[in-house]
């Protein structure tokens, strides 16, 4: 069947009507073999041009439209509309530029002329390789995986499974009788959480700003909540290795660590931990006090299942030992436990894996790791908390209590070149509860800057104050020293050299990004900013969101901030999520993917790892290569690599683009 | 009923695809038994003249190998093409332009400069003689004809009907062809009478391939103990295999595989690959360096892509003339004759 092709040159006012004889072009086409129609438009884009366009293409009885006017990034999904509701498929339509690429670059009119009379002449050359192309819709995944178990994720995760959704479904049957059944949905929520407990770091500390409350005990409910929601899959212990798709569609693969220790048989009774003969140094103390091969992070840790350090216990490493088995009363040890893998489907994800402080070593002089008693914020937290390494009291390594504490602010903030923002503030809270169980401690702390910013820091500030704390200002150039009893610190005013002697010295580092955001940068292509930490789509306006759809980042991980900031981020993407990604309902995908011919395909391998959506597999049965169409966004890359022409990108073949440039070249 | 009549001429060609036809052994007895062979100067004797005096169309079938370089050729091509009914492109000179379209990387004159020029190790000619097309001696005029400054394919000269491609062919196919042609069982016009597919799809060094493939290292066949388990492109030796039509041996697994040596492309493409060279130039530049792409810097990623020796001989080793290049530009465009068409 001969097309029946309209070309219509849009003039966009003087843009191009000033530029470009547009009624050469139009006379010339019109005598160009299966042009039936050829008109020119003073505004194609406007109501009034797309009535227009609508009616020439039903009038023509249309198979095939040509619009010659700006950038497709413009319009084109405008007009392809328009072709739709003229009952023409969207991909018969061809728009070429001739305003961007002709009319605002080539200012002789001759030559500009001649350029668009090319550019539409292959663009009619193309058209008899254009092919209709179906949309094709899939159900919408509802359900979210949430990355980290801090405040962020578990925000996040109340918030989205809060409130499932009724649907009701009316149903006619043949005789008109209509039939009503009601079902109740509710989103699911995957929460990964890599270490073997949830609630992040502020679940360590005792007391936290601006409240001053028990973060446990502040956490406790949320925490119990989630473990207990049906709709919640809690999966601690577990990281995620693979994430294929897209907004409403994505496959993630997660590595269920093995725990040795079964989360059904144990009762948390901790019988266990006492026989096991190996002691380490307990990271989350901060090494502070010692931990077994089998164990909790800290004491009332949740979920109240311990996990076997597998580097570390003597059966897993071929040595003879099973007391903690012997110990066991519930048979919840199983050293035949293995690795996971598992596979879940989600329609959003979002990353809330937090930060970590930066190891002092990095600033020597400050003699962190030279001297005993010069720790880190973490081990003071820890020292303060009833369930850290002294129960609650603030020790010297030698056990004794402390007489005079520097506190020093701001540790390697010019280093890393930024303000992380929440220690000015735990310093001080710090500092007001060593004062509170150790009142006649000294105690100075040493500042470059003070950065108190919301409505309740300067009170704290002001109550610390109160307790006799010492604020020193000093140029950053603090140094420690030890004289044998004494640690000094060396700090420089304004005018002169000065120090002061005292028996513990607490460095603030600056929160960096948590070790494993790279990996998950990479696993989702997602860019990191000049810092580490996860780049946001837009640091005003969309703070929280990646720069891929359905993916968020939140808390911690996207910037140092404090506990408020961060459940906010939370609670705010699943606002997101939850506004946009509905139960029930249908995404559409990418109508322009890419195919592989099976007859062609030679299954040389060639593509399958260049795929950025790893969309490709092997079928290893018929030994070609295979796209899911789910999963292919029509990035191209494949087709310029297919040694053999099997895998086609729909709407760019070679035959199309071939037909253009045999055109424009002749 | 008279015999069907046979004939074969070879043009720009090494004569392997004259040994291709012995080679078919004691089939070529079956052959001969089937057809009159009526024109076959590598073999037998036969004038040009002897074609000259044949009617239009008497020749069932002329199996023409080798490129076209020459007057000679050119015209022999025509003559063949107007006393066949069917022309066969006889192996890869002919469907391709081959080996000596390698010469299109360089002109006549340049050629004549480095084979009978001063540079030239092996000859003596302090005269400076180059071949002419007339040379007087006292006998009268002596000719040669003329040479040609680029090398064609035979279809970019004759209309042709079916191609047989390998250099050489495979005598199986060779007789496939030919008992297809004789019992009437034509393909459709313009067909190259080979599997599609290309030779990865029988190469049973296939399965050894990783599903993600990235090259860290382009090392040549000579440079290495190839491992005959492995695939040489995984392995960074370049294999033509992807971009090269299966079917060179009958068995299955090319016969270069087999020989544990990469495939270097002699089939041609595949029926979706308009230009082999550019098709494997990309190919290969998406898994070269893959791994670890991020981190290098671009004097790394220019140390790895210097690794390929001669990439435009690699690459477009039996089809430079019926490419999308088709010739190095001419030194001098005025100098250019009727020739380069
Ligand atoms: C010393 C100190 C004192 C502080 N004091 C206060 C205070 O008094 N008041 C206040 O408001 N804020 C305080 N903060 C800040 C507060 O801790 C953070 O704002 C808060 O913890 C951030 O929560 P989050 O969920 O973003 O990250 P986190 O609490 O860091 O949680 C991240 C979670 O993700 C997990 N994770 C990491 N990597 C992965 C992975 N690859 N896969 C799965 N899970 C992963 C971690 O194990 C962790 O459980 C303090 C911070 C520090 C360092
Ligand atoms: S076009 Fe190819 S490489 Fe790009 S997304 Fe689709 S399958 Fe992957
Ligand atoms: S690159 Fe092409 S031929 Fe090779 S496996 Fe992929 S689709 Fe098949
Ligand atoms: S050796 Fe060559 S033909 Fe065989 S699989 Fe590898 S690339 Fe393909």
């Amino acid at each position: 069947m001969q097309e029946r092709i309209g070309v219509f040159v849009c003039k966009c006012g003087p843009n191009i009507g000033d530029k470009i004889d547009v009624d050469t072009i139009v006379n010339e086409v019109k005598n160009i073999d299966g042009v039936v129609t050829a008109k020119s438009h003073n505004l194609l884009c406007s109501n009034d041009g797309l009535e227009f366009l609508k009616e020439e293409i039903i009038k023509g009885n249309l198979s095939r439209v040509v619009v010659a006017a700006c950038t497709p990034k413009m319009y084109e999904q405008k007009f392809m509309n328009t072709c739709e509701e003229a009952g023409l498929n969207p991909f018969l339509f061809h728009m070429t530029n001739i305003r961007e690429q002709v009319a605002w670059v080539t200012p002789d009119k001759i030559l500009a002329t001649e350029k668009a009379r090319k550019l539409c002449l292959a663009a009619i050359n193309r058209m008899s390789f254009q092919e209709p192309i179906e949309k094709k819709e899939i159900d919408v995944q509802p359900d979210v995986l949430v990355v980290g178990g801090g405040v962020a994720g578990l925000e996040a995760t109340l918030t989205l499974t809060a409130k499932g959704r009724k649907i009701i479904l009316v149903e006619k049957d043949d005789s008109g009788k209509t039939e009503t059944t009601e079902s109740a949905q509710f989103r699911r929520v995957y929460l990964v959480e890599k270490s073997p407990c949830i609630g992040g770091v502020s679940a360590r500390f005792e007391e936290v700003y601006q409240t001053m409350e028990c973060a446990p005990c502040m956490l406790s409910p949320e925490l119990q909540e989630v473990l207990q929601k049906e709709n919640v899959e809690t999966l601690t212990y577990s990281e995620v290795e693979e994430i294929v798709g897209s907004f409403g569609n994505f496959t993630v693969k997660i590595r269920r660590k093995a725990r040795y220790v079964s989360e059904e048989a144990c009762i948390g009774c901790n019988a266990c931990f006492e026989p096991c003969p190996i002691e380490i140094p307990n990271q989350y103390d901060g090494g502070l006090s010692k931990r077994k091969a089998i164990y909790l992070p800290y004491a009332g840790a949740l979920p109240n299942v311990p996990v076997i350090d597998r580097l570390n216990c003597l059966h897993l490493n071929g040595k003879e030992c099973n007391a903690c088995e012997q110990a066991c009363a519930f048979g919840a040890i199983n050293f035949e436990d293995e690795d996971r893998l598992i596979e879940k489907n989600v329609g959003a994800i979002i990353l809330a894996v937090g930060s970590k402080l930066s190891d002092p070593t990095q600033f020597p002089q400050f003699g962190y790791g030279k001297y005993d008693n010069v720790l880190s914020a973490i081990q003071l937290e820890r020292l303060n908390a009833s369930n850290g390494p002294t129960g609650g009291k603030i020790l010297l390594r030698n056990g004794q209590e402390p007489k005079s504490i520097a506190f020093i602010y701001c540790v390697g903030r010019k280093e890393k070149g930024y303000c992380s923002g929440i220690c000015c503030m735990y310093m001080s809270a710090l500092a007001h509860h060593v004062k509170e169980k150790l009142p006649d401690v000294k105690i100075y702390s040493f500042y470059t800057d003070l950065c108190l910013p919301k409505k309740e820091h300067q009170k704290i500030f002001e109550k610390v104050l109160a307790k006799g704390v010492e604020f020193i200002r000093s140029d950053g150039s603090e140094y420690v020293d030890y004289d044998g009893k004494k640690l000094i610190v060396k700090y420089k005013t304004e005018s002169s050299v000065k120090s002061v002697l005292a028996d513990m010295v607490i460095l603030a580092p600056p929160v960096e990004p948590a070790k494993d955001i790279e990996k998950l940068a990479k696993l989702l292509d997602i860019p990191l900013d000049e810092h580490g930490f996860f780049s946001e789509e837009h640091i005003l306006m969309k703070p929280f969101g990646a720069p891929l759809e359905g993916v968020f980042v939140v808390g911690t991980c996207q910037g140092p901030k404090d506990i408020g900031d961060s459940v906010a981020q939370g609670s705010a993407s699943a606002g997101k999520i939850l506004s946009r990604l509905m139960l029930g309902e249908k995404l559409e995908l990418e109508p322009i993917v890419a195919e592989i011919d099976e007859e062609i395909c030679c299954g040389c391998n060639t593509c399958i790892g260049l795929c950025p959506f790893s969309a490709i597999h092997r079928d290893v049965e018929k030994k070609v290569s295979v796209i899911d169409d789910t999963l292919c966004r029509g990035c191209g890359t494949c087709v310029a690599a297919c040694p053999t022409g099997a895998t086609k990108a729909k709407n760019f073949t070679m035959e199309q683009i071939s037909a253009e440039i045999m055109e424009v070249a002749k | 009923m008279p015999k069907p009549k046979v004939a074969f001429y070879w043009c720009a060609s090494c004569g392997g695809c004259e040994e291709a036809i012995v080679d078919l052994n004691e089939d070529i007895l079956k052959v001969v038994e089937l057809v009159d062979i009526v024109f076959w100067p590598c073999a037998m004797d036969f004038k040009y003249d002897d074609v000259r005096k044949m009617k239009d169309n008497e020749i069932t079938v002329a199996f023409i190998n080798g490129a076209i370089r020459t007057d000679e050729q050119e015209e022999m091509a025509n003559l063949l093409r107007k006393k066949a009914q069917i022309v066969v492109a006889f192996g890869s000179c002919s469907h391709l332009g081959g080996i000596p379209g390698l010469a299109n990387f360089w002109d006549r004159e340049t050629i004549f400069e480095s084979s009978y020029g001063k540079g030239c190790p092996s000859v003596d000619n302090p005269d400076g003689i180059v071949p002419q097309t007339v040379s007087k001696v006292p006998e009268g005029e002596l000719t040669l004809p003329a040479f040609h400054n680029t090398v064609k394919s035979l279809d970019q000269v004759i209309d042709v009907d079916y191609y047989i491609p390998g250099c050489a062919p495979p005598p199986y196919l060779t007789m496939k062809a030919i008992v297809a042609i004789l019992s009437g069982e034509l393909p459709e016009k313009g067909a190259i009478l080979a599997p599609e597919k290309t030779l990865c799809d029988e190469c049973s060094l296939n399965d050894s391939k990783p599903e993600k493939i990235s090259i860290k290292e382009i090392k040549r066949i000579s440079e290495v103990i190839s491992d005959p388990e492995k695939c040489f492109l995984a392995e960074g030796v370049i294999c033509m295999g992807p971009v090269t039509r299966s079917g060179c041996s009958e068995e299955g697994d090319g016969k270069c595989i087999s020989a544990n040596m990469p495939c270097r492309g002699c089939f041609g493409p595949p029926p979706e690959v308009k230009d082999v060279g550019g098709k494997m130039i990309s190919a290969l530049a998406s898994i070269v360096g893959l791994e670890g792409e991020e981190n290098m810097s671009e004097e790394d990623v220019e140390k790895l892509i210097n690794q390929i020796v001669d990439p435009a001989g690699y690459f477009y080793r039996f089809s430079l003339p019926t490419s999308l290049l088709r010739r190095k530009r001419m030194s001098n465009p005025a100098k250019e004759d009727r020739y380069n068409g």
